[in-house]
This record gives structure tokens, C-alpha cells and sequence, in this order.
């Protein structure tokens, strides 16, 4: 009998995974309260570049970002997850993560953000790299804490260059092209943000 | 001309109302000669009208005989089953009532024509149009029932009664729904029949005018005929 | 001239709404009658596709281990069993053996995945036979590998997505730290094979260690093969268990001829009032016209003619019902498909509903039979009419 049941399982599995695949938090209730201690709760909502505005919007994106989208998986209807986080009725501010295609694999790269849309704190939820725990260490990923889009306006997200603070970021892990592949999921997720709350 | 069409001898019929036993037709005996023109006259519940279904084979008598053309309709206390009835009535008879009975869903024409629906596909048939061309009734054939006169639907029921040609036709009180000028209209067709065609006509009315039409009167009372 | 179906197709048109009630009614009837066959037939076929999708009829594994990987991960990668290479020869000489496909299935911890790290497996097949098997699995891009040892992977739709991984991109097995290059991405299956990366069985074997291992075998069995004493064979076999596919239909069947009890009751219920609703249209259609019924049978009109005339009347409603039925239960198939779906416990992938033609005749031809059947009383009333009662009744005199 018990064989029999998990074979109902596997059958009914692909049922359940079959929703569109977006970038949701693993846990959101741990999560959120993790990256905001004061929280009391979250709302969450569902934005598309495609719902949002379209082709015309996608390129405003695509301009800010400095590059186009691209692959079979960066479209204009993925699904974006946005938290926005209460402390009460008093919004403390959001966690937004997007999928970025790394050198492995994909990047998940999560974003808690106050609500003027400075960086709170930034981590992957998902990375595939030889380097991961020198990507994941807290000497690497504090150095984003207090950066906006702003600061990410003159960078060039293929080579890494440019001026201000976000320029100055060095790799980590010497020249793991995961650098570059975790400076542009930070900035799609900022400019993303810019277009869906912000609008500066 | 001296053929007897139809002859009964001391026919019956009797009607259980309750446990009350009511002789409604009491030892009639009567020939009818062919193309003869015969009308039952009488008051209310003398029997004529059930004398007349019992000729036209409509209702099966409890006693007595009954010939009609060449048939054996009762003898010796027994009457023909009703699927033997069936093609003799068809044959033989035409009826008209007072009520007219025409389908209302059907037009004229296709009333004029039922018959035709319960007889066998290879016998002579006469077109619709001829018979009411004779009534009258040419320009109706399309309409439906109850766009007609009570006069235009009597003729229709006459002309239906006449499509089979019939040796007989029985009619019952045929102008009982009409007014005096269409009741004489009536009068006329049916004398015109009696004498043109040499049907014979066996009519029950209370209407003198139309009961002098015919050739011989038979009165009616208590189910007996009045010397 | 007007015929005997002439006359009653026009009596129909003289109460029009109750003829049109009549017909909804019965085409209800008709629209839950050829829904209920074509689930019965639709059902079945796509059971059966569910079934033939997972390709082989019998899976055996090493006895303890999981049976597909998707599985293992969600037992957190433990309890992998392993069982001898050579097991496939030895099946390969068995008469009811159609095709054989070794399996190695690894998991790997991925201390990157997530806060606290992941598990994450691979799926080894042998590129020779598993596409035959699975041969709904359809590329996206690229194809299957291009040897039976090479340094490759191919990615279900949602792994690729996760992974946001094309044709030409690198994996990265982690403890192992090797990289194995993407060949193929493969279409949505509906499937679990969509969250599977699969390599070559000998890479997986090489990469792991374990030469010569293999974790499960699917086998197809010849058609005519009575599967189940076919599985109490391979018992015999030491330390391995046998999953039958054919069991887990079962199963499912059961689930299911509940519910079918249910909609068939449903059915029956609603042909029994489209049945009483003719009797009554039908019946009194007869009482009202008495006389006129009478008046035909003065006119020659045999019981016969009778009876025919109310039976057109019937079967020109039924048929009427029939035909609306079958169309609205072939318009309305999706809904009906959604309505099944949410009262079954289990519904396969794949329409459940399947009308065609023959049984749309078939539910019709029961629809006029029925009809048939509920005209049979009325019509006999009609046909017992005696003239001179119609006549009688009519004139109150005698």
C-alpha cells in the first residue's frame, strides 16, 4: 500500500510543480523575519514586465541596465515576487529576488530594500560556483548594504567598471565571471524595483 | 336503383347509466335503399343519433342484424371485430358532425386529404382541389381552420367526408353550429349529392327545413320508430 | 397530402413551448448520457497514456532505494541502493522482456542551495534505449548525448529554468567540482522528467565511482505478457523490489469507480425524468386530441396508424433532444472536463472527456429507444380509442 501511494505522488508531482517558475522566497515567513527582526508581517504581490508596461517598458529596463535581456528564460512575463514588509501598519520596506543566469547555473539574488530603495541587505538564494563561499561571505555582500540604483548608474555591468561606490566593489574571487553575473542580477533587481515602486 | 345499401332488423342497443339499464335504440327495423336521402327526426334522447351510429358502424349494436352493402355487420348476436369495421368504414362511409372535428394544425387542404393517410398507397384518389372547387372552397385550401366560417368549416368537413367517395354519407345534426343561411347552403350541398352523385345521405336534426330535404322522414321516439 | 409523420411533426408545433421543454429536457438527459460515455472512454485512454508515458511497465530497483530521483530528492538524497550491472544481461534473456533501460540514479549536497544548502540529483540512462522508451520526451533544444560516456547533460524544462541554463552552457556537479556541458534542454512533459538533469549511466558511474552499479532497471513487457505473474518471476531475483505500474492504475481505478457510481446514478436519474416528462407531453397530447384521434379512426385510421402517429410524435422529440444533447455536450466538453476534474479524487493529464461520432450515435439511439419505451403507453391509450367514444364524448348526447 505504502508503494502504491507514493507512486500517486509521483504521478500527481508534476501537477504540482507545473506553475510558472518565478523567484519566490524558499521560506518567506523565516526569510522576511530574518532579513527585517522587526517585522510583524508581508503582503505579497505579482508583477510582470509584460502586465507593467510592455515592450516600451522592457526597453526604459533594458536601457537603464546597459544591456539587453536575453535567453530563453530572461522574458517579459516572468513573474516577479515582491514582499512588502509591516511592522504593524507601518511599511518597513521589501524583499525582491530575480533569477540571473550565472556561470554554473542560475543566481537567485535577493534584495531586502528600505522603502526609498536603499540596499538593506543583499544574499543569494541559489548560486552554483566553485567560489561559493567567497560570493556568500559577509565581507562581500555588507559592502552593498547602503547602495541604491544611483550608485549603480555609471557602472558597466560587463567589465565592472565605472565610477562610485558600486564600481569599487572588487571580486572576490579573483576573475570568476560570477562577479560580473552577481553585479548585473543586483542591478536588474534595482532598476526592476525602480519601475514597479520607486518610478525616480 | 332497388338495392338495399343498408337493412337492419330488430336492432338494439342498450346503455348501462349506473345501475339503470337505458334502452337507447329499441328493435329498430329499417332498409334504406341505395341513393335514398332518409332523415331521423325526433326530440332529444329518442335514440336517433345512436340509430344512426349503429348504421354508420360506429357503435356496435347488442341485438338484432345488420347488413350493410354486402357485409355481415351483425348476426346472430355477433358483430364484427372493430379492425374488420375499420376498412368498412373507411370505404363505405363518409360522416360529417355538427362539431366539425377538423385538425387545426392542418390546412384545408391537408384535412380535405387526411384519409388519404390511413389508406393504402395504390388506390384511386380524387385531388383536393375538385371538391372544393364543388363546396366552394377553392380559394381556402391553404388557410387553417380557424381562419374559416362555421360554414366554410362544415363544407371542408364535408368535402373530407367525400374524398373516399363514399356509398353513405352519415351526417349528425350538420348545421346544429350554423345560422339559418349557412344551414340552408348545407341543405342544398347535401341534396345537390343525393341527387348528382346517388349518394345515399342518413341524416339526424331537429331542423325541419333541412329534414324536408329528404326523400323519406323517420321519426324517432323512446329509441322506437313512430309509425 | 399529409403523412402520418407530416401530421404529428405539425401536432408537435401546436403547444410549442411545451415541445420545447420536452426537448431541453430530454437533450439534458442526452448531454449527461454522452458525457458519461465519453468519460468512461476518455478516462480509460488517458489512464492508460499517463501509464505508457512513464514508459516501462515494471520498474525494479535494488530492494530500499528510492524509485525515481525526483523522489530521492525529496527524501533528502538517503537510502540509494545499488545492484550489479550484469542484472541487465540476464533480464535481457527473459521471453517477456520487449525492451530494457539501466538506471543509476546520485544525489550530491549543494551547500550553495538555498540558507542551509540542498540536495541535488542527477539521473543516469543510457541514451541507446531510455528515449525509446520515453518517446513523448521532445528537445527544446539541442539532443541526447553524444556518446554513452561523455562529459554531457541534458536538462528538463523546469531544472533548465531553475538553472537558467541553454544549449552550449556548464553545470557544475558540486563536491565533485566537475563541469559537464549542457547538450539539450528538453520541452515540457507534464512529467516529473521536467525537473530531471540526466546524463549518461557510465558518466554517472565515473564521476561517482561505482563501476558497474546501477540503481533501478525499467522494463517494458510484451504486449501479450500476463504482467502480474511476470513480476512474481523477477521476485525471485535477490535483494530487489519490483514497482508495477500496472498496480498503480489499479489503485487509481479504484479511486475513480466511486465516483463513476455517482455520475452514473446522476445519469440515471436524469434519463428517468426526461422519460416522465415524455409520458406526460405525450400522454396529454393524446387526451387533448380524443376526439380527433377518434375521428381518424372513423376515417379508416387503423390502431396501427395510431400507434405510429404518437410514435413519430415521440421519436421526432427524443431525436430533436438527442441531436442538442450531443452538440451541446460536444460544445460544452471543456466544462464538463473541468466539472469531472474537480468531483474525481485523481484525474489523469490529457482530456477525460472523448465524444465521437459512433457514441454520440450510440447515446442518441438509447435516447430514441428510451423514447420509444415512454411512447409505448401513451401510444396504446391513443390506439385503443373507439370512435363512437370520442364521438360520444364530445356530443353528451346518444
Amino acid at each position: 500500500m505504502k508503494h502504491k501511494l507514493i507512486f500517486l505522488l509521483l504521478i500527481l508531482l508534476p501537477i504540482l510543480l507545473s506553475a510558472a517558475t518565478g523567484c519566490d522566497l524558499q521560506d518567506p515567513d523565516k526569510d522576511v523575519k530574518r532579513l527585517f527582526p522587526g517585522s510583524t508581517g508581508f503582503k505579497t504581490s505579482y508583477l510582470s514586465v509584460a502586465k507593467s508596461g510592455g515592450k516600451a517598458l522592457l526597453t526604459r529596463i533594458e536601457t537603464a541596465l546597459g544591456d539587453k535581456f536575453s535567453g530563453t528564460y530572461e522574458t517579459m512575463d516572468v513573474p516577479y515576487t515582491l514582499y512588502h514588509v509591516y511592522k504593524n501598519k507601518t511599511l518597513l520596506g521589501y524583499v525582491h529576488g530575480v533569477n540571473q543566469k550565472g556561470q554554473y547555473g542560475g543566481l537567485q539574488v535577493f534584495l531586502a530594500l528600505d522603502p526609498g530603495g536603499k540596499i538593506l541587505g543583499f544574499y543569494y538564494q541559489k548560486l552554483s560556483s566553485k567560489n561559493g563561499a567567497k560570493f556568500k561571505s559577509t565581507a562581500f555582500t555588507n559592502q552593498f548594504v547602503g547602495l541604491s540604483l544611483a550608485d549603480f548608474k555609471t557602472l558597466d555591468i560587463k567589465t565592472g567598471k565605472g565610477s562610485g561606490r558600486a564600481a569599487a566593489i572588487k571580486n572576490p574571487a579573483g576573475t570568476d565571471k560570477d562577479f560580473l553575473f552577481t553585479l548585473r542580477g543586483i542591478k536588474k533587481n534595482l532598476v526592476l524595483m525602480n519601475v514597479f515602486i520607486y518610478k525616480k | 336503383m332497388d338495392n338495399m345499401i343498408i337493412q337492419s332488423k330488430d336492432l338494439s342497443k342498450i346503455y348501462l347509466r349506473g345501475a339503470e339499464k337505458i334502452v337507447a335504440v329499441d328493435s329498430v327495423s329499417i332498409d334504406i335503399k341505395e341513393g335514398e336521402f332518409v332523415s331521423f327526426i325526433g326530440p332529444s334522447g329518442s335514440g336517433k343519433t345512436s340509430l344512426l351510429h349503429l348504421l354508420g358502424c360506429l357503435d356496435n349494436p347488442d341485438q338484432g342484424e345488420l347488413i350493410v352493402d354486402v357485409f355481415s355487420i351483425m348476426k346472430d348476436g355477433k358483430s364484427l371485430s372493430e379492425k374488420k369495421l375499420t376498412p368498412i368504414r373507411r370505404d363505405l362511409f363518409g360522416y360529417i358532425f355538427q362539431k366539425f372535428y377538423l385538425i387545426p394544425t392542418l390546412t384545408v387542404k391537408e384535412n380535405i386529404l387526411l384519409p388519404y393517410a390511413f389508406m393504402p398507397r395504390n388506390g384511386e384518389r380524387q385531388s383536393a382541389e375538385a371538391i372544393a372547387e364543388k363546396l366552394g372552397l377553392a380559394h381556402r385550401l391553404t388557410h387553417l381552420p380557424k381562419e374559416l366560417s362555421g360554414g366554410e368549416m362544415q363544407r371542408v368537413a364535408i368535402a373530407r367526408a367525400l374524398i373516399n367517395k363514399p356509398k353513405i354519407l352519415l351526417a349528425d345534426e350538420p348545421t346544429g353550429n350554423l345560422d339559418s343561411k349557412r344551414s340552408d347552403e348545407i341543405a342544398g350541398i347535401l341534396s345537390d349529392l343525393n341527387k348528382e352523385d346517388q349518394i345515399t345521405i342518413i341524416l339526424v336534426t331537429h331542423n325541419p327545413v333541412l329534414a324536408a330535404k329528404a326523400g323519406r322522414i323517420i321519426e324517432l321516439e323512446d329509441g322506437r320508430i313512430r309509425d | 397530402m399529409p403523412g402520418i409523420s407530416g401530421i404529428a411533426y405539425k401536432n408537435l408545433r401546436r403547444k410549442r413551448l411545451r415541445s420545447v421543454l420536452t426537448v431541453f429536457g430530454i437533450a439534458l438527459s442526452t448531454w449527461v448520457l454522452v458525457s458519461l460515455f465519453g468519460f468512461n472512454k476518455g478516462y480509460e485512454a488517458s489512464l492508460n497514456k499517463d501509464i505508457d508515458n512513464l514508459g516501462f511497465q515494471v520498474l525494479l530497483t535494488a530492494k530500499g532505494c528510492p524509485y525515481e530521483a525526483a523522489t530521492l530528492m525529496l527524501q533528502g538524497g538517503k537510502g540509494l541502493r545499488y545492484m550489479p550491472e550484469g542484472i541487465v544481461d540476464s533480464l535481457k534473456t527473459n521471453p517477456e522482456v520487449d525492451e530494457l533501460t539501466p538506471m543509476l540514479m546520485q544525489t550530491v549536497f549543494d551547500v550553495n542551495k538555498g540558507e542551509e544548502g540542498g540536495v541535488v540529483g542527477y539521473l543516469g540512462i543510457d541514451p541507446q534505449t531510455y528515449p525509446k522508451m520515453k518517446t513523448y520526451l521532445k528537445f527544446n533544444q539541442g539532443n541526447w548525448f553524444t556518446q554513452n560516456d561523455a562529459m554531457e547533460a541534458v536538462m528538463g524544462y523546469e531544472a533548465a529554468e531553475l538553472e537558467q541554463r541553454e544549449v552550449g552552457d556548464m553545470i557544475l556537479i558540486p563536491e565533485k567540482e566537475i563541469e559537464v556541458k549542457i547538450v539539450g534542454v528538453l520541452k515540457r512533459s507534464g512529467t516529473q522528467d521536467d525537473g530531471t538533469i540526466f546524463l549518461p549511466y557510465k558518466t554517472v558511474q565515473q564521476i561517482f565511482g561505482l563501476p558497474g552499479q546501477l540503481t533501478s532497471v525499467g522494463i517494458k513487457v510484451n504486449k501479450s505478457v500476463d504482467i502480474t505473474a511476470y513480476e512474481e518471476e523477477l521476485y525471485k531475483i535477490p535483494d530487489v523490489q519490483v514497482v508495477s505500474m500496472a498496480q498503480v492504475k489499479n489503485t487509481i481505478s479504484n479511486l475513480v469507480s466511486t465516483a463513476r457510481v455517482m455520475v452514473m446514478s446522476i445519469a440515471i436519474i436524469a434519463i428517468l425524468i426526461a422519460m416522465v416528462g415524455v409520458i406526460n407531453t405525450i400522454l396529454m397530447s393524446v387526451l387533448e386530441r380524443y376526439q380527433e384521434i377518434g375521428i381518424m379512426k372513423s376515417m379508416g385510421a387503423t390502431t396501427a396508424h395510431i400507434f405510429r402517429l404518437i410514435w413519430f410524435e415521440t421519436i421526432m422529440l427524443c431525436f430533436a433532444g438527442g441531436v442538442i444533447g450531443s452538440a451541446m455536450s460536444a460544445v460544452l466538453g471543456k466544462v464538463t472536463d473541468s466539472v469531472i476534474r474537480y468531483i474525481l479524487p485523481y484525474a489523469p493529464t490529457g482530456s477525460l472527456v472523448r465524444i465521437d461520432l459512433a457514441l454520440v450515435v450510440r447515446a442518441i439511439g438509447i435516447i430514441v429507444a428510451i423514447g420509444l419505451f415512454s411512447g409505448i403507453y401513451p401510444a396504446l391509450r391513443a390506439a385503443r380509442i373507439r370512435p363512437i367514444e370520442a364521438i360520444r364524448s364530445a356530443d353528451g348526447e346518444f
